[in-house]
C-alpha cells in the first residue's frame, strides 16, 4: 500500500511547493530523530540498555526457546485459520441462502459472536466447559475460541466477496441450466475468492495476533514463551521488546505477501472492478 | 441468575470501566487517526513514510504485547500514568492505525476532481482537506469506523492483563469466587452485545444523517 | 482453487519460518545441573510393589510419568530455556517419583492452568499433579491427595522504606498486588477486605509493578518472595507467613492403591534424605539454613 500515492490532494509540485516540501522533510526527519534519541536516552538512564540486560538475547538457547514458541504460535494460527475459514464459508453461504431457517441462525451467529470479546470466549472454554465435562486439551482451549470468533469475521469477508460478484454472473449460470449450488461453486465463489484475498490475509494477520491470548490459557505460544523466559531471567522489558519485534517481523512478512498477491491479482484481472474490501477486524 | 444480582456492584463497576475505556480510546484513536491520515496523504514523502510506518507497526503487533510493554516499559522512560490512562493511550495508539487506514481509503475514494476544484479556488492543503475532502471521505467511512468501534470495544477486554478491572476481568473475578461460569460469562457477553448494538445504532443514524446532508 | 493455493502458500511460509527454528536445534549444552545426581541416588521401587493392574504398572509400561505442573514457577517448577529442562522442587520430586516407578527419571510435564487440575486428573490426562497444590477438604472431594510433601505460606513484600505494613490487616485501604488466579486473592479478601487488589499474570510482572509503585505491597508465596528479595535489594519482606498451605500430590480420586504407593515413596525419600537434598538444591538456594522438617504424611484434613 505504501506504493499507492493519493493524488486527490495535490498536483505536481511547483518550485515553491518543492522548497516547502524540502523544509517539511527536514523537520519531519528531525522530529523523528529527536523523539527516538529522547526515548533511548531515558531508557538508557534507567539502566535498561545495560549490556548485561541484553546479553541473553545474543545467545542461541534463548532464541531457540522463542522460536519454539513461534512454532506453536504458527501451529495454532494455521489450524484456527483453516477451521475458521471453513466455518466462515459455511456461515456466509448460510447467510446468503434463500431459506429463512438457514439464513436466520447463520446471521445471528455472525452478529452475536462479532460483539463478544475473544477473551470472554477463551474464558468460557477455559472455565465453563470443563464443568460440563468438556475439558479440551490445552491447544484446543486456544484454537476453539479463536475459531469461533474469527469464523464470524471470515463469514462477513466471504459474504462481501460473493455479493461483489455481479448479479449477471449468477443469472447466466442459472440460465445455462446449472443448479443454484453449482452456480455458486463454479461461477460465483471462484471470482469472489479472488476479490477477498487481501482481506483474508489481513484477517489472518489479525488471527495470528489473537493467538497471543495463549498467554491466558498457558499455551506455549510466543507471548507465553516470553513470559516463561522473563520468569527465568527477570528481564521483563527486554523480553517483551524482543517478543514484539518477532511478532512484527512475522506479521510484516505476511502483510507483504498480501500486497504481492493483491498486486498480482490486479494485474491478472486488469479491467475488472477493483476488489471489494471489507474492513478487517482490528 | 442470582449470582449476577449478588455481584451487581462489581459487575456494574466493570461495565463502567469498559465503557470509559471504549469511549476515551475511541476519541483518542479518532484524533490520532486523523493525524495519521493527514501524514499519509501529504505531499511530503518523508511524512507519508512516517504515516505508513505507524500504520504498519501497530497493525502488525498484538495489542496484548503492546499493553504489557507500555505498562511496564513506559515508566522506565519517565512516562508513568495511572493504569487506566496508560491503557487508554495504548488502545488509542493501536486503533488509530486502523482508523488511519479506513480514513485513507475514504480519502482516496473522493474523486480527484474534488481536490482539483478545491485547489482551483485557492484553498490550501489543510483547507481543502478540512472543508472539501474529509467531509466527503467521512461519509464513506462511517460503516468501517463503526466496525472499528465495535472491535475496539472487544479489544478493551485485554486491559485486564495490566490490572484494570474491566467487565471481562470483573466477570472472571466473580467466577473465581462463585464458580458459576455460565450465568456470569453469558451476562457479560450480553452486556458487550448491548454496547455493540448501541454503536451499531449510532453508526446507522450517523450514516443516514450524513447521506441526507449530501 | 486459487484460495486453496493461497492457503497452502500461507501455511508453507508459516512452516518455513518455524522450520528455521526446528531444523537447527541440536541441543546446546546448558549450565550443568546439580539436580540430576540427587535423582541418581533416589530409590527405585521393588518389583513386588508394582502391583499387577495398578496405576503404577500402567505408568511403568508406558515408560513415562505424566505430571501436571507449571513451567513458570521459579524454584518450584520453572523451565530453563537454555536446556528445556524443568527445574525446581516440585519438578525434581516428579522426577524422583518417575524413577521410583519406572527406574528412570522420565517425566512429561503437562502445563496445567491451575483451574483445570481436577479435570486433568479425573479424565486421566495426567498421572499426578505437582504444582503448589494446596490440600483442602473441598478439593479432596474431587481428587485424592498424597502427602502433604511441603508446607508453605503467603507473606507480604514491600519496597524498602515502606512503613505501616507489618501484618495482613494493615493492607486495608491500600493497593495490593497479587498474581492473577493465585490463592493470595481470597486470602487478602478475607484478612483485609478493604484492600484494593490489583492483579498481573506473572511473578516478574507483579515485582515490576511493586518497584514501579503500582501498589504498596505484594502478597505471594514466601519462597517466591524470598527469591525476589535476594535478587532485588530494594524489596523487603515484612512478616512471617500468615497462612499455612500444605502442598499435596494430586492423584485421581478413589485410586487408594496408588495413593498408598505414593505415600510410601514419599516416606522413603524423606527417610533417605533425598527429599532434603532436593530442597537444598532448589528452595535451599535462596532460603538459608537446613531443610525444614517435612510435614507428617496424612496430617492434613483431605490428605
Amino acid at each position: 500500500m505504501s506504493g499507492v500515492t493519493s493524488t486527490v490532494l495535490f498536483d505536481e509540485p511547483g518550485p515553491r511547493a518543492r522548497r516547502r516540501i524540502r523544509v517539511a522533510t527536514v523537520l519531519g526527519v528531525l522530529a523523528v530523530i529527536a523523539l527516538a534519541v529522547l526515548a533511548v536516552r531515558q531508557f538508557a538512564a534507567n539502566g535498561q540498555l545495560d549490556q548485561a540486560r541484553w546479553q541473553p538475547y545474543g545467545t542461541w538457547p534463548m532464541w531457540r526457546y522463542l522460536l519454539t514458541g513461534l512454532w506453536s504460535t504458527a501451529l495454532a494460527a494455521v489450524v484456527s485459520a483453516a477451521l475458521s475459514m471453513a466455518l466462515g464459508l459455511v456461515l456466509a453461504l448460510g447467510r446468503l441462502s434463500p431459506r429463512r431457517w438457514v439464513r436466520g441462525p447463520a446471521a445471528s451467529y455472525v452478529e452475536v459472536v462479532r460483539t463478544v470479546p475473544a477473551l470472554l470466549l477463551v474464558y468460557v472454554v477455559l472455565f465453563a466447559l470443563p464443568r460440563y465435562g468438556l475439558d479440551l486439551p490445552l491447544f484446543w482451549k486456544l484454537v476453539v475460541p479463536l475459531t469461533l470468533s474469527n469464523a464470524a469475521a471470515f463469514a462477513e469477508i466471504f459474504r462481501a466477496g460473493v455479493l461483489s460478484v455481479e448479479r449477471g454472473q449468477t443469472e447466466a449460470g442459472l440460465a445455462i441450466g446449472l443448479t443454484r449450488w453449482r452456480t455458486m461453486r463454479l461461477i460465483v465463489l471462484p471470482q469472489a475468492a479472488r476479490r477477498v484475498l487481501p482481506s483474508i490475509v489481513s484477517q489472518s494477520v489479525g488471527l495470528l495476533k489473537d493467538t497471543s491470548l495463549g498467554y491466558v490459557v498457558s499455551y506455549g505460544e510466543l507471548l507465553y514463551s516470553g513470559r516463561v523466559l522473563a520468569n527465568y531471567n527477570g528481564l521483563l522489558i527486554q523480553t517483551y521488546i524482543v517478543v514484539a519485534l518477532v511478532y512484527l517481523a512475522v506479521n510484516l512478512s505476511l502483510s507483504k505477501l498480501a500486497r504481492t498477491l493483491e498486486a498480482r491479482q490486479r494485474r491478472s484481472s486488469a479491467g475488472l472492478a477493483s476488489p471489494g474490501r471489507s474492513s478487517a477486524r482490528a | 441468575m442470582s449470582v449476577l444480582l449478588d455481584h451487581l456492584p462489581e459487575l456494574w463497576q466493570g461495565l463502567i470501566v469498559t465503557i470509559q475505556l471504549t469511549a476515551a480510546s475511541f476519541l483518542g484513536a479518532a484524533v490520532l487517526g486523523v493525524l495519521v491520515t493527514a501524514l499519509r496523504v501529504s505531499p511530503v514523502r518523508v511524512l507519508r513514510a512516517i504515516g505508513t510506518a505507524y500504520v504498519e507497526t501497530f497493525q502488525n503487533l498484538p495489542l496484548l504485547v503492546l499493553l504489557v510493554l507500555a505498562f511496564f516499559g513506559l515508566p522506565t522512560i519517565g512516562l508513568k500514568a495511572e493504569p487506566l490512562v496508560t491503557a487508554v493511550a495504548v488502545i488509542s495508539v493501536y486503533e488509530a492505525a486502523y482508523i488511519g487506514e479506513a480514513l485513507r481509503s475514504g480519502v482516496n475514494s473522493v474523486s480527484k476532481g474534488q481536490g482539483e476544484a478545491a485547489r482551483a479556488i485557492g484553498l490550501t492543503f489543510t483547507q481543502s482537506l478540512r472543508h472539501v475532502i474529509l467531509p466527503q471521505a467521512l461519509r464513506t467511512v462511517v460503516q468501517p469506523l463503526g466496525n472499528i468501534a465495535i472491535a475496539l470495544t472487544m479489544n478493551t477486554a485485554l486491559a485486564g492483563a495490566v490490572s484494570i478491572v474491566d467487565l471481562t476481568a470483573a466477570a472472571q473475578r466473580v467466577n473465581l469466587v462463585e464458580a458459576q461460569p455460565i450465568p456470569i460469562f453469558v451476562g457479560a457477553g450480553v452486556a458487550y452485545a448491548l454496547i455493540a448494538a448501541c454503536v451499531g445504532f449510532v453508526t446507522g443514524r450517523l450514516e443516514r444523517w450524513l447521506v441526507i446532508l449530501r | 482453487m486459487l484460495m486453496k493455493k493461497i492457503i497452502a502458500v500461507v501455511a508453507v511460509s508459516f512452516l518455513g519460518l518455524a522450520a528455521c527454528g526446528e531444523a537447527s536445534s541440536p541441543a546446546v549444552p546448558g549450565p550443568s545441573k546439580s539436580g540430576t545426581d540427587v535423582i541418581g541416588q533416589a530409590p527405585v521401587a521393588a518389583a513386588s510393589d508394582i502391583l499387577p493392574g495398578s496405576t503404577m504398572e500402567k505408568i511403568k509400561q508406558r515408560g513415562e510419568l505424566i505430571v501436571g505442573g507449571s513451567l513458570d514457577a521459579p524454584l518450584l517448577s520453572q523451565q530453563n530455556p537454555a536446556t528445556g529442562e524443568v527445574e525446581g522442587f516440585d519438578a525434581a520430586l516428579g522426577k524422583a517419583l518417575a524413577k521410583y516407578i519406572i527406574g528412570r527419571p522420565k517425566v512429561k510435564i503437562v502445563n496445567s492452568a491451575s483451574e483445570t487440575r481436577e479435570a486433568l486428573l479425573s479424565n486421566g490426562t495426567v498421572d499426578v499433579v505437582f504444582q503448589t497444590y494446596t490440600i483442602t477438604e473441598e478439593r479432596a472431594r474431587q481428587v485424592a491427595f498424597a502427602g502433604p510433601y511441603y508446607t508453605s505460606g503467603l507473606t507480604i513484600a514491600v519496597k524498602k522504606g515502606t512503613s505501616g505494613i507489618a501484618k495482613p490487616e494493615d493492607l486495608n485501604g491500600k493497593k495490593v498486588i497479587a498474581g492473577a488466579n493465585t490463592p493470595a486473592i481470597p486470602a487478602i479478601k478475607k484478612l483485609a477486605p478493604q484492600a484494593e487488589i490489583i492483579t498481573f499474570g506473572s511473578d516478574p510482572e507483579c515485582l515490576q509493578a511493586l518497584t514501579q509503585d503500582r501498589g504498596v505491597a505484594y502478597v505471594q508465596d514466601e519462597t517466591l518472595l524470598i527469591a525476589a528479595a535476594k535478587k532485588d535489594p530494594s524489596i523487603s519482606i515484612v512478616t512471617k507467613p500468615f497462612t499455612v498451605d500444605p502442598y499435596g500430590i494430586g492423584l485421581k480420586h478413589g485410586d487408594d492403591q496408588f495413593k498408598t504407593f505414593v505415600n510410601a515413596w514419599l516416606g522413603k525419600i524423606q527417610a533417605a534424605g533425598v527429599w532434603q537434598r532436593i530442597w537444598k538444591d532448589s528452595i535451599g538456594t535462596v532460603v538459608t539454613g537446613d531443610a525444614p522438617q517435612p510435614p507428617r504424611i496424612g496430617s492434613v484434613p483431605g490428605s
